[in-house]
């Protein structure tokens, strides 16, 4: 696409066009760059037109490829053969490392003119200086903005576009069908090593103001779209993986400022107020530095360089197999299991199994398997980006199983369960049950059927804009309702009660205040034993 | 000018007099100071657990407390310090010059308390630098606490420019008089001086009043400090614009306080009646009572928005917040301060120094008391409260307390060991204004 074409085009101009000037700092500016252009021997419309282009490339009119083609021949005609054709070395620059207009330039530096000894002052000149500067600054901002190429070590705050991004991870937590069991709660304690009290996944019984009914919630970190936790961050440990928009915490970066857990909404941060109780040498992991496996080739294709990637079959990718890796995520940071002391932690939808570097599936997560081992099956964790049929698409696909299950009053008049099959529709294909996550039996006597009327969804605070990816089925809890005062109850188990089943030295706790109260008893150990 | 009979060689009184009282309050200070280091070093060792501290939501507690609590209000000292000094060079406000160099050095004690706190408060100090500096050009764009970080930065940086350029001044006209082992310093200080940078210098120092003023309301207290709180959406009790005009006022109130008692001390230290004189502790108790005054009525604001028929989560909040003991004490505090500046304004006799210095204490331990309780009973009250742990409980810890004996323990040796090095009052506070070109021609001879 070139720029006549596009003028000539209806489609709305960018504003930068239709100004006189192109620049957003004007047409002195502008003028500026051109006059010092003109100073040099290279042609000066040339720079200018791609300035003017790379802004196009910044308000997203022009792709990035349709960018290099316009411009790869005229920029090699132009600066000759010897000087070494400046696109072919950018092609070799890291482009995710070029994050502000800084490393842009330190990224030129490095482009190395054929052994001239040239200074980087004539150099830049050669580049058709003012113009391509311009230009790549845009571009550089344009990175930037965008989020979806950065810097290593420093990740962003939002998933990327749906288009771009490969999943989308949530939850559909079927409340209706939860009993309380605190299976995955141990579940998650056993997949993490989480310490006393940190309750990463928290199940409750809470009382409905208005009836007096007794539900359950099941809360895990909502792993929000628009994550406050992430924004508020000063070292953007808590992050956003754009490839997926799980929310973790780089825990080699986190200085402990506890802003993520003051920012949260849910209340589902648990910060490492001293030693873990799980050591980390019991911790399975790849025996390496984080900074080692991030040097540890990870594949080629763009998605490695992008650097959040580990390609199957690269040595990254077949170290942590190997070493059924459960610390690091795919970049090799460490984001996944019980954070170090001093450092926040929380549900991380157990990245590693996500970048399928574990014995453990991916598209799984410890908290599900215990749930479903239970036969309760409340937990469907999946990609809420997906459509039936899909890879991972237990999520949206139990939700749309559900929301047939619970027709309102004129569908359910009109519907045929039998002739539906599933309870729903595809065009051209007829859906099939997936052995991998449900029996043909429980598809034919589905688990708890509603004959109510129609399907209550919700999610939790959604009007404060977070975005929430868990999506519960269920009755959402009224602003009166307040959690069943857990050492009143002894109809439902409490969080002793699952001790049993838990590998680690840890005390499964319910309230952690208690336990970490550090009045004149001494350190908490010691309340622990007398306890114990 | 004002009507003191000062004259230039009694700046100099701290610096050529050192008494045992002086190296009784280093002492005391000093151990204090050490305490509490060493009670901080246990909890390098142990972690944050040695506070009492923990998890909102199902964890039963508050995960910031006296730590941020007290890092606000110092920051608050020092901004509104700086907000002083700036006052009294950008409106002329001579009465008041004596102080304005304390209040500069006010602002650096209290700022580098604050960055204790930041220290203090940290999981992970040790990596404080590195993450922060590695990440800075993207969270800058969205952190509050870096903004915060930023700014308090920009201030420091515009505080100790303002100090260094005003005391070029002094130090050259009575470097002759003052000790010889500080030698090298002063010569560092005033490097480079000549006579005509003094227009340029005052001109340079009027601008960054200026400018101090100017920003103060949007981006000092007033600003970025509130928002560390008020930009999130889910604890009612941070929430609202109030926040903005609440913590200024709080600054400047804490501020006066601070001046007020060190002036204080160091009138009784020096005899210092004819420098700091009587005149000027009425005019700053007036001062002290007018923002005690905005500050009431802004907590009235905020009190009676909350419980006519707010929200429910406000509401919960603001009963919360109005019965808990700690804040009507705070409340009392100032209470008490604003009916004696009434009483004084009122009838001439009710003033006295003593108590003045009493009302300081009442308002600093006050505005301490509300920051802290701002900070965790806004997190004791979150919007989603369905958890039966919330709201949870907190009272600082043992470590927690000693820090704030600790660090202001740390801010006075700062003041005595900086009264000990430079002229704690500026050379202008003492001489004239008017006859200024040939007192300073005096001075330079002399
Ligand atoms: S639930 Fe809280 S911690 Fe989890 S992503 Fe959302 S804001 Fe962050
Ligand atoms: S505690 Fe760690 S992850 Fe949370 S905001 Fe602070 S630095 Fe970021
Ligand atoms: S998704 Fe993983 S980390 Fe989160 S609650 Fe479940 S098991 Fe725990």
């Amino acid at each position: 696409m070139s720029t006549d074409e596009s003028s000539e085009s209806d489609e709305p101009r960018h504003p930068y066009e239709t100004d006189e000037s192109f620049h957003p700092m004007g047409k002195e500016w502008e003028d500026e760059m051109r006059a010092e252009l003109e100073e040099t021997e290279y042609d000066a419309d040339l720079g200018m037109q791609m300035a003017r282009d790379a802004q196009r490339l910044v308000a997203g009119e022009i792709s990035e490829e349709e960018f290099y083609a316009e411009y790869h021949d005229d920029v090699e005609d132009e600066f000759e053969a010897d000087e070494r054709p400046i696109f072919d070395d950018l092609d070799g620059v890291d482009l995710d490392e070029v994050g502000d207009d800084q490393s842009m330039l330190e990224s030129l530096q490095d482009v190395d003119l054929s052994g001239d000894d040239v200074s980087r002052r004539s150099m830049m000149k050669k580049m058709g200086a003012a113009g391509l500067f311009l230009g790549y600054s845009a571009y550089a901002t344009h990175e930037n903005e965008q989020d979806d190429e950065i810097p290593e070590q420093v990740s962003g705050v939002r998933p990327q576009g749906e288009d771009e991004r490969e999943h989308r991870w949530g939850m559909v937590i079927d409340l209706d069908r939860c009993d309380g069991c605190l299976s995955c709660v141990a579940g998650c304690i056993n997949e993490n090593g989480t310490s006393t009290g940190a309750n990463w996944m928290y199940v409750f019984a809470y009382e409905d103001d208005q009836s007096g009914q007794r539900n359950f919630l099941v809360r895990p970190c909502q792993h929000c779209s628009n994550a406050p936790c992430a924004k508020v961050c000063p070292v953007r440990a808590r992050h956003t993986r754009e490839k997926d928009g799980l929310v973790l915490t780089n825990y080699e970066t986190c200085i402990g400022c506890r802003y993520c857990q003051v920012a949260c909404p849910y209340g589902v941060n648990y910060f490492q107020w001293g030693e873990p109780d799980v050591e980390m040498g019991r911790l399975e992991f790849l025996d390496e530095t984080p900074a080692e496996v991030q040097e540890m080739d990870a594949g080629d294709g763009f998605e490695a360089r992008a650097g959040t990637y580990a390609e199957e079959g690269s040595d990254r990718h077949e170290a942590l197999s190997e070493a059924n890796d459960h610390v690091y995520d795919a970049r090799g940071w460490w984001a996944d299991s019980r954070p170090p002391t001093g450092v926040m932690g929380k549900c991380t939808m157990c990245p590693s199994r996500q970048d399928g570097h574990t014995d453990n599936p991916k598209g799984t997560v410890a908290c599900m398997n215990a749930c479903d081992e239970t036969g309760m099956s409340a937990i469907h964790f999946g990609d809420m980006d997906a459509e039936i049929g899909d890879d991972y698409d237990r999520g949206v696909r139990y939700l749309e199983r559900r929301k047939n299950l619970n027709p309102s009053p004129t569908e359910k008049n009109e519907a045929d369960p039998e002739e539906d099959g599933f309870g729903w529709e595809e065009e051209g294909s007829t859906p099939q049950p997936r052995d991998d996550i449900y029996t043909q039996e429980d598809w034919e006597n589905p688990p708890a059927p509603h004959d109510t009327s129609q399907l209550s969804t919700f999610k939790l605070l959604e009007d404060l804009g977070t975005e929430p990816n868990i999506t519960y089925i269920g009755n959402e809890p009224g602003p009166d309702d307040e959690q069943v005062d857990p050492s009143t109850v002894d109809d439902i188990p409490g969080y002793e009660d699952i001790q049993r089943d838990i590998q680690w030295p840890v005390t499964v706790k319910d309230n952690r205040k208690h336990h970490l109260d550090y009045g004149a008893g001494g350190p908490p150990e010691d309340t622990e034993s007398e306890e114990a | 000018m004002s009507a003191i009979d000062a004259e230039p060689d009694d700046i100099l009184t701290p610096i050529k007099n050192t008494s045992w009282r002086w190296f009784i309050a280093f002492g005391v200070a000093a151990a204090i100071a050490l305490v509490w280091l060493a009670a901080w070093g246990y909890q390098l060792q142990e972690g944050l657990v040695v506070t009492n501290l923990a998890d909102w939501g199902s964890g039963g507690g508050v995960t910031w407390g006296l730590y941020i609590g007290a890092f606000i209000w110092w920051v608050g000292i020092a901004h509104g310090g700086i907000i002083l000094s700036a006052a009294v060079r950008l409106f002329g406000m001579t009465r008041y010059q004596p102080v304005a160099r304390v209040a500069e050095l006010l602002t650096i004690g209290a700022l580098s308390m604050a960055g204790i706190y930041i220290v203090v408060h940290t999981g992970r100090p040790d990596r404080l630098v590195t993450s922060v500096i590695e990440s800075y050009p993207w969270t800058v764009q969205s952190s509050p606490l870096v903004w915060d970080v930023t700014v308090i930065t920009l201030y420091f940086v515009m505080t100790a420019t303002y100090l260094a350029l005003t005391l070029r001044y002094d130090i050259v006209r009575l470097r002759h008089k003052m000790p010889k082992y500080f030698a090298p310093l002063y010569a560092a200080l005033t490097v480079g001086y000549t006579k005509k940078e003094d227009q340029i210098i005052e001109r340079m120092v009027w601008w960054l009043a200026l400018g101090i003023i100017v920003l103060a309301p949007l981006l000092l207290h007033g600003g970025v400090i509130p928002w560390l709180f008020a930009l999130l959406p889910s604890m009612p009790g941070w929430q609202g614009a109030v926040q903005g005009p609440s913590f200024l006022t709080i600054a400047l109130m804490s501020a006066i306080a601070g001046v007020i008692i060190i002036s204080y001390s160091l009138r009784w230290a020096y005899d210092w009646e004819h420098v700091l004189t009587d005149n000027m502790f009425r005019g700053l108790t007036a001062w002290l009572g007018l923002f005690s005054l905005l500050f009431t009525w802004l907590q009235l604001q905020q009190i009676i928005t909350g419980v006519f028929a707010a929200p429910k989560d406000l509401s919960k909040f603001s009963f919360a917040k109005i019965t808990t003991p700690e804040y009507i004490a705070a409340m009392t505090f100032i209470a008490i301060v604003l009916a004696y500046v009434f009483a004084q304004a009122v009838d001439k006799r009710v003033f006295s120094l003593n108590r003045s210095l009493a009302a300081s204490f009442l308002v600093l331990m006050g505005t301490l008391t509300e920051k802290v309780l701002f900070v965790f009973e806004g997190l004791e009250y979150p919007t989603f409260s369905l958890y039966h742990a919330v709201p949870g409980h907190y009272f600082p810890s043992t470590v927690e307390l000693l820090s704030v004996a600790g660090t202001a323990s740390l801010c006075t040796i700062f003041f005595l060991v900086i009264v000990k090095v430079v002229p704690v009052v500026e050379l202008h506070a003492v001489e004239s204004h008017d006859d200024h070109d040939d007192h300073e021609g005096e001075e330079v001879r002399a």
